[in-house]
């Protein structure tokens, strides 16, 4: 079974998606990468520091997505070559899924700062 | 170990038809290999359509969507290769034992709604994708000569092979029973 874990319930409502007009110096922590390829997220679970952002990057054929288990972040659809920078300014543990391939499953593990 | 005549008999199954197992034993060249898998796809994605207006089932109309959309993300690298490489696609025995079986299968279907068609679609896509992944992986990729068609083919199995296990969860999550 799924399960999420939050830290107070905040995490997941802090994340902010980026839009394309970011990255002028008012992102203080680093960006890490996971890459969709042959149907997993790679790597599968992956550790960060709160305020640290994640890029999700498909190179598969197929669209994927990485979907929070209860929709509280998603990437929402990735063709092929897309990617999508989410940050997460809590700490805290989230599970996640493609919602398109729902056996395709990930976390991340965000560190308090 | 792989053997073409378990495919012939495989894809007789599923077409519905007997196809001689001259087709499957002889070997394909590489635009009749690029016009049986553009032609499976194109067939799941058909099935897809179906089940979208058939079913109320959240599990296969999720699942049907996503056929749409990899079958035709697939496809869609099919055609860029095949325009640019300026080569035609040829039909073949195999291609036309698809559509036939296909076509087929589609008139059993309509006939069909709620939970029997659920269990019919989903039963038909676990079966549809084992066998197109056998023959995917035991006759086209050994038998494609072309270096970019090989490896599309390779990413295309990645695909279908997961689409074969989104499959079994499937029938199993539908308890249709043997
Ligand atoms: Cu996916």
């Amino acid at each position: 079974m799924l399960r999420i874990r939050k830290i107070g319930g905040a995490l997941l409502g802090a994340i902010i998606l980026l839009t394309a007009a970011c990255g002028n110096g008012a992102f203080a922590g680093e960006t890490h990468q996971v890459v969709i390829e042959r149907f997993e997220f790679v790597p599968a679970t992956i550790t960060i520091r709160a305020g640290d952002a994640i890029e999700f990057v498909n190179r598969d054929i197929a669209p994927h997505t990485a979907t929070e288990v209860e929709g509280e972040w998603d990437t929402t659809e990735l063709a092929k070559g897309q990617a999508s920078r989410l940050e997460f300014a809590a700490a805290g543990t989230s599970d996640y899924f493609c919602a398109f391939h729902p056996h395709m499953k990930g976390k991340v593990i965000v560190t308090p700062q | 170990m792989f053997n073409t005549l378990k495919i012939a008999a495989a894809a007789a199954v599923v077409a519905g038809s007997f196809i001689a197992p001259a087709v499957a034993e002889d070997k394909m060249n590489d635009l009749e290999i690029a016009h049986t898998a553009y032609t499976a796809g194109n067939l799941d994605i058909r099935y897809a359509h179906l089940a979208l207006a058939l079913s109320e089932d959240a599990s296969v109309r999720e699942f049907a969507s996503t056929m749409i959309r990899d079958h035709s993300a697939v496809n869609d690298e099919a055609v860029a290769l095949i325009t640019k490489l300026k080569v035609t696609p040829q039909d073949n025995g195999l291609s036309q034992a698809l559509v036939k079986g296909a076509a087929e299968k589609r008139a059993e279907f309509v006939k069909l709604s709620g939970k029997a068609f659920d269990c019919a679609y989903a039963k038909n896509e676990l079966g549809y994708h084992q066998i197109v992944n056998q023959t995917v992986e035991g006759k086209f990729i050994p038998e494609a000569t072309v270096a970019p068609l090989k490896d599309l083919l390779k990413s295309a199995l990645v695909t279908f092979k997961a689409h074969e296990k989104h499959a079994e969860n499937m029938v199993k999550g539908l308890n249709c029973g043997a």
